[in-house]
């Protein structure tokens, strides 16, 4: 008697700590992914999964390779998921609920690329044409196409 | 070593002293005082400036490096300095801890009087001290000879600060805000001259070579030491330079013309 007692006293503090849990997972913002005009260089879902080994990999070709034509820049990423305000000013992308701190808030990833990267992009001229140059040089196989439904939804 | 055959001879004169530091020692006189050294048969290494390691031989195809001359530069004119803050995103202000990729400095003589002003930056060498130290490999020398600081991987030891004899590297010590795209910097990593690396790749000259043209002085020429067509390849050719504390073998990429 006294063992099923305290078994369904265990499962009481569980269900109320889940309850708890659940309650704190609703005040983290979800995220809002606002889509760049365009084509995703890659499908969103592949994005989403790879897009920190792609940097990863990527900065090492840049920096230390000298292998500077290569899609995955951020900069590219940043020219094309900046947000601008209403007087044309660029928000940063790590600005609380921008393109990347908002996922990042959500999953409780620090995100420390802009520490040293510029979160917004340099000058007008250098906006998502820019980066779409680069980003049609991609199968289009292997191309996602952003800008045309709400692909944020995780 | 695959040269062994031919070093052993100091040991055999030591009478098997088995003082392995003298043996160094002397092994590094002899290789020092070589010109030309004999690793076996058919593969010779010139001097360690034309040929690169492990490349049977052949000379890599870029080097890039920079002539300064001295007799044109203007005391008083920092076109360079300026134009190197601009581009990079560096602060105007002297402060103690805002960076200085490039500085003008000048050298009088105070027996003659004779005085020169002229920039200093990173040296881009051969041999670079900053490389040779860095714990985690965050320092480096690219295929062309330029010398970077991968950031990804710089701990913020600072040993590269200590290490180079042309005080050419600093530390960023604070938050930072407002990069440029292009140059990419943060708290807790060394940094320095990048031979504007990004320009370069794009066919442009160094910002600081754009702005000594700009304001006419022609103090600076850029271009592949490698080619012997280049302009710079030539001038070197034609006048007498040299590059400062030449005594440390370093190697350096930047010449310098009437100091």
């Amino acid at each position: 008697m006294r063992v099923r007692a305290g078994l369904w006293a265990v499962l009481a503090v569980v269900v109320a700590l889940s309850g708890v849990w659940a309650a704190h997972r609703g005040r983290v913002a979800f995220p809002v992914i606002a889509m760049a005009p365009g084509h995703c260089i890659l499908k969103t879902a592949e994005m989403r999964r790879t897009h920190m080994m792609l940097l990863r990999a990527v900065r090492e070709d840049i920096v230390r390779r000298d292998a500077r034509d290569t899609r995955f820049r951020l900069t590219h990423c940043v020219a094309c998921h900046v947000e601008r305000t209403a007087s044309g000013r660029f928000v940063p992308v790590n600005a609380p609920g921008q393109f990347c701190a908002s996922c990042h808030a959500y999953v409780g990833v620090r995100l420390d690329c802009f520490d040293c990267h510029a979160a917004v992009p340099a000058r007008k001229g250098f906006t998502a044409g820019t980066a779409l140059q680069a980003a049609f040089r991609i199968p289009r196989a292997l191309r996602g196409s952003g800008g045309q439904g709400p692909g944020g939804q995780p | 070593m695959s040269d062994g055959s031919q070093t052993m001879e100091p040991r055999d004169e030591e009478g098997g002293g088995h003082e392995p530091d003298a043996l160094r020692r002397k092994l590094l006189k002899l290789a020092g005082a070589a010109v030309a050294l004999t690793l076996a048969p058919g593969v010779t290494v010139l001097a360690r400036d034309l040929v690169v390691k492990g490349s049977g031989g052949r000379k890599a195809p870029v080097r890039y490096g920079l002539l300064i001359d001295a007799n044109a530069c203007k005391t008083g004119c920092d076109a360079c300095v300026r134009a190197c803050q601009d581009y990079n995103g560096l602060s105007h202000d002297p402060g103690p801890d805002n960076a200085q990729w490039i500085r003008k400095v000048t050298i009088t003589n105070p027996k003659t009087g004779f005085s020169r002003s002229f920039p200093v930056m990173c040296q881009h060498c051969e041999n670079a001290a900053c490389v040779d130290v860095c714990p985690t490999g965050a320092s480096f020398r690219r295929p062309d000879g330029i010398v970077l600081v991968d950031k990804h991987r710089c701990i913020g030891c600072r040993y590269c600060l200590m290490a180079c004899p042309y005080k050419a590297r600093s530390f960023v010590a604070r938050n930072v805000s407002d990069q440029k795209p292009w140059a990419p910097r943060g708290k807790g990593t060394a940094e320095g001259c990048t031979m504007c690396v990004e320009r370069v790749e794009a066919g442009k000259l160094p910002a600081c070579v754009a702005a000594c043209e700009r304001a006419g002085h022609k103090g600076m020429v850029f271009g592949n030491l490698h080619d012997p067509k280049s302009a710079i390849a030539k001038r070197l050719s034609e006048v007498a330079t040299t590059t400062i504390r030449a005594d440390l073998g370093l190697g350096p990429s930047v010449h310098y013309r009437g100091i």
